[in-house]
């Protein structure tokens, strides 16, 4: 058993690759069989729940399938966004939860960026381009505060990136929404005036809502592949996250700027994490409400934990939540509440947790099978 | 002058009122953290106990029947959390994130079944009822000990705790222990610590506290459980600790600024007037953040941790 556990915890980098794949999908099995238990012991049917839940879920075909599966990438698109503004600085060994703040203040800028006089007259061409840097760059700079405070001052990202996350809110809706950026009474709108035809992310897919978000977060995707794996910038930072529990110092004697790449490391996580804001509010609601439907930040800390940080993890585990949440308003009609895909979220994250034990379990399932080929074959040879 | 008292009284037992939940929280990391174990699923399981200790209140009709459910769900997330964190040295950030997000579905699930509503519960009994709370008429004149009249038994629980943790980790063995754990679990356990012994009891210790948070919530201030109603709650408890450094005194003082900038909000949206008017309410909002955040530049300065906080540990064989 100690062997087992031994190749399992030291071996996994080398000969078991493939565990890093199976233990998220081995935990979403587990999660949805939770699930399942979960719903029966309350007193209704889980088959009924799930055929609703996958039906609506964009994943598979049916009936009203086109729709669904536009649904499921809006709502994928922004929790990859948010998914990315965790995992990015996890890679550096930053803890960031303030993808919420993010998410809401790149909101506010596509907003502003989208009506205000000077940019909504432009061609389509220039001004979403132009919206999309200053969300960025909005995003980026606000992420950039917890990254350098944690680096000048050596104040932990946790507390900073929580407090900015109320200081954004509270700034933004009880604030710029019903203040400076309110819009005129007249036109009897709340919230901010309705943002300009330009700034509007194409459709993709007539008659559905499908914009481009979908495909500018895959770019996006692309983008944060290459520079974590492809370049030195990258390099720097996987060395800081691998190993910054043993304090900063390994890095720096190797020298790397560490707080120079900090600071960059919130900064670009703050920035992807705006895009999902910009997402929301260029692709769906056309302006930012009196109250912004929040979530998708805290969601973005499960979708990087399933997608185990990796880019590829973190599109694959965003569209599995994007498709949950798409399900969810059916299973209603099993008279279940719909934020039950957030259970099987959050089992399903801590399945992850226990991914030692998992990963104990699928050893010893492998190994057990093994043994007894070898005890077949033994025989046989006998 | 005299007209004054009422008021200032009145406004500090506003702050405690506030300060109750969060402190209870900040505590329950200062146990679990001491020991090594970092617990961000204090804002899941206060809301888990909150939700409880309704339930239990509302099927018996007594507060601390309630009471007992929100510890008795308490012992169960620390449980899951140890068994996680410690028993398979799974990550304890990814564990309290699990907690957290099954806190926001669950709650919600239970509430629809039980209650058949969405978002609130139905008033039950509570501490907070003018006949259960602790009355200290001879306080009720005098400035600022004034506030101490009328509050409820969490809120004096919450107080008294911080004494007796202090007490416990400082002053006793089992807290020398639990620092030590913390520190250098590898020393620890040649000093014959059973080190998982330890980490097992402060994790369940912590999420007890952290449930009596809730229960400060729905069972102390209001009289029923509500979807918002520990909103972020956990995670200020979580920075408060920090900002304590790991104390549990620090923890207070950091909850005691924080109040105090709350109702200091209140207070200015209430009554200012001239240039303090034209201020936006987001400001006045955003302000005990703002001044936690320059707390921290300003006074507190680099946070240090327990050594081997966060990282699980595991016997060499």
């Amino acid at each position: 058993m100690k062997d087992v556990l031994k190749r399992v915890v030291f071996g996994k980098r080398e000969k078991y690759w493939w565990m890093n794949a199976l233990v998220p999908l081995v935990s979403i099995l587990l999660a949805f069989i939770v699930g399942a238990i979960f719903i029966k012991i309350t007193g209704r049917s889980p088959v009924v729940a799930y055929k609703l839940l996958f039906g609506a879920s964009g994943l598979f075909p049916g009936p009203y399938w086109k729709s669904h599966f536009a649904e499921m990438l809006i709502a994928s698109s922004m929790y990859i966004a948010t998914g990315f503004g965790f995992a990015i600085a996890a890679k550096g060994g930053l803890f960031n939860i303030g993808a919420e703040g993010h998410f809401i203040v790149g909101g506010i800028a596509a907003a502003y960026l989208g009506y205000a006089k000077p940019f909504a007259g432009l061609p389509k061409f220039i001004h979403l381009p132009l919206i999309i840097v200053g969300v960025m760059l909005a995003g980026g700079i606000w992420g950039a505060i917890a990254g350098y405070l944690k680096a000048k001052r050596g104040i932990h990202e946790v507390i900073t990136t929580i407090m900015l996350n109320w200081i954004a809110l509270y700034l933004i809706e009880a604030w710029l929404v019903i203040g400076p950026m309110e819009a005129a009474v007249e036109t009897g709108i709340s919230g901010t005036p309705y943002i300009s035809l330009s700034a509007k992310l194409p459709k993709i897919l007539p008659p559905t809502r499908l914009n481009i978000s979908i495909i500018i977060i895959l770019a996006v995707t692309f983008l944060i592949w290459y520079l974590f794996y492809k370049t030195t910038f990258g390099y720097e930072i996987r060395t800081m996250g691998h190993t910054l529990i043993f304090g900063m110092e390994a890095p720096k004697a190797a020298g790397i700027n560490v707080e120079r790449r900090t600071i960059q490391t919130m900064f670009i996580a703050g920035a992807v994490a705006a895009l999902g804001g910009a997402f929301m509010v260029l692709g769906v609601l056309f302006q930012y409400p009196p109250i912004f439907e929040g979530g998708y930040g805290f969601d973005g800390i499960a979708v990087a934990l399933i997608g185990q940080n990796e880019p590829l993890g973190v599109v694959l585990a965003g569209i599995l939540i994007g498709a949950l949440r798409t399900g969810a308003t059916t299973v209603q009609l099993a008279h279940i509440p719909k934020t039950f895909p957030s259970i099987i979220e959050g089992f399903t994250v801590g399945f992850i947790a226990l991914q030692m034990l998992i990963r104990y379990w699928i050893m010893k399932l492998i190994q057990g099978r093994k043994k007894s080929v070898q005890t077949e074959m033994g025989e046989d040879a006998k | 002058m005299n007209s004054n008292i009422p008021f200032l009284n009145a406004s500090i037992a506003q702050a405690l009122d506030y300060t109750a939940p969060i402190l209870f929280a900040a505590l329950g990391g200062v146990m679990s953290e001491n020991a090594g174990v970092v617990n961000i699923a204090l804002e899941g399981m206060m809301r888990f106990a909150a939700f409880f200790g309704v339930w239990g209140s509302f099927v018996s009709g007594n507060a601390w029947v309630g009471l007992l459910w929100g510890v008795g769900i308490g012992i169960v997330l620390g449980a899951l959390h140890a068994y996680i964190t410690v028993k398979w040295a799974g990550d304890q950030i990814i564990s309290g994130v699990a907690i957290n997000v099954m806190a926001m579905g669950m709650i919600t699930y239970l509430l629809e079944s039980i209650f058949k509503t969405t978002g609130y519960s139905p008033p039950v009994a509570y501490f907070g009822a003018p006949a259960s709370k602790i009355h200290l008429a001879f306080l009720k004149d005098i400035p600022i000990l004034g506030a101490f009249a009328e509050l409820t038994i969490l809120i004096w629980l919450a107080l008294i705790l911080v004494v007796v943790l202090h007490f416990v980790l400082y002053h006793t063995v089992l807290g020398l222990r639990i620092r030590a754990v913390g520190e250098n679990p590898h020393a620890a356990e040649t000093l014959g610590v059973n080190v998982f012994k330890i980490k097992w009891f402060a994790v369940i210790s912590g999420s007890v506290l952290a449930a009596f948070g809730g229960l400060a919530l729905s069972l102390g201030t209001l009289s029923s459980f509500t979807n918002s109603m520990a909103m972020g709650k956990g995670f200020i408890g979580l920075a408060a600790m920090i900002f304590g450094k790991w104390t549990p005194f620090g923890a207070l003082g950091a909850i005691l600024i924080f109040a105090g900038a709350q109702v200091l909000q209140l207070f200015m949206q209430g009554t200012a007037t001239g240039f303090a008017k034209l201020i936006p309410l987001g400001f006045y909002l955003s302000l005990p953040y703002m001044l936690t955040i320059g707390a921290l530049i300003g006074v507190v300065g680099k946070a240090v941790g327990p050594a081997s906080d966060g990282v699980p540990y595991k016997k060499e064989s």
